[in-house]
């Protein structure tokens, strides 16, 4: 594993975007750009199973008291947690705070009946922003998107263009979408060429 | 295409979905028991009615979660959805569970823990 918990002595090392040009394409008419995307690099991400006695532990370290409802997520400072799945949960930490915190947990899970999984370099997180985020994401995607639906602080694990991602709305305008390390090449071209018409952008 | 409520994570297409094939097939327990024939009809025999059929479904690219389903296979009506480990509550559902011709099998009698399901098998 690359990272460590000391985040000072923590290499930058690559990402699975750090190949991808750094690029701006506006749309003609105005020069707007309807869909930012940013890679989150090195986003701390951890699997956590485990039922409701698994609370204590996780509100120890993230600071929520309850673990999110079905298709919620709960986000306490730079700590979120997001349901994937009753008694699945995934941890998003800051970069190279994953390993002490999957250890810390592990510490203090005990003799709890759960499993914690350190998954940060198996999945690539990316920001998105804009305004036509959701319009871009509905050209691959089945999931009803509309603000009224999927609202702030909900997620979705479900497919975008033949791609398994899990997509966290943040705000209005602002989603993180967390896919496999081996497919975000894929999703970062996908999303490049469905955005065009909105104007998109990529920075690493 | 199929709106399937996910028990979990509620209404996704069909294509998030793995249908697992025909639901409450019982592995037999006192397996040494049974005829190959009977046991055959656990292993290999599925049904595919037209009709009212009992599946098993999984939200794979959800929540990873096996339910089952009672689903019209002429209409595509989905009658009711219910959780692994129970038989349909619908009437419809409870009518296609009690009608399959796989309760009568030896290898179903044989897959009930009870004692009185090995003198069923009789030989």
């Amino acid at each position: 594993m690359a990272s460590t918990a000391n985040k000072g002595s923590r290499a930058p090392g690559r990402t699975a975007l750090s190949g991808k040009t750094k690029q701006t394409i506006a749309t003609p008419d105005g020069g707007r750009v309807g869909l930012a995307i940013t890679e989150l690099s090195h986003l701390g991400k951890i699997n956590l199973r485990g039922g409701d006695d698994i609370l204590p532990a996780v509100k120890k370290h993230t600071g929520c008291s309850n673990l999110p409802e079905n298709n919620r997520t709960v986000q306490i400072g730079e700590r979120t947690l997001i349901w994937l799945a009753p008694d699945e949960f995934l941890v998003l930490c800051e970069a190279g705070e994953e390993a002490g915190l999957h250890s810390q947990l592990m510490l203090d899970l005990g003799k709890v009946h759960a499993a914690v999984t350190n998954v940060t370099d198996a999945l690539c997180a990316l920001s998105l922003r804009g305004q036509a985020l959701r319009k871009v994401l509905a050209k691959g995607c089945a999931l009803d998107l509309h603000p009224s639906v999927f609202t702030a602080g909900m997620c979705a694990q479900t497919i975008l263009s033949h791609a398994a991602v899990t997509l966290v709305a943040v705000s209005d305008d602002q989603f993180t979408l967390i896919c496999r390390t081996s497919f975000a090449a894929y999703v970062h071209d996908w999303l490049m060429d469905a955005g065009l018409e909105y104007g998109v952008s990529f920075k690493g | 295409m199929l709106l399937i409520t996910c028990p979990h994570c509620g209404p996704r297409e069909e294509s998030e979905f793995s249908c697992g094939g025909e639901a409450h097939i019982a592995r037999p327990l006192a397996e040494n028991n049974l005829t190959d024939a009977e046991f055959a009809d656990y292993l290999f025999l599925r049904d595919n009615p037209k009709g009212m059929f009992l599946e098993r479904w999984r939200h794979a690219a959800g929540c990873r979660r096996w339910f089952n389903m009672a689903r019209d296979t002429v209409t595509h009506e989905i009658v009711e959805i219910y959780p692994m480990g129970n038989t349909p509550k619908s009437k419809a559902g409870k009518a296609a569970h009690a009608d399959s011709w796989r309760r009568d099998t030896a290898a179903e009698a044989a897959a009930k823990p009870a004692s009185k399901s090995r003198s069923k098998q009789g030989g």
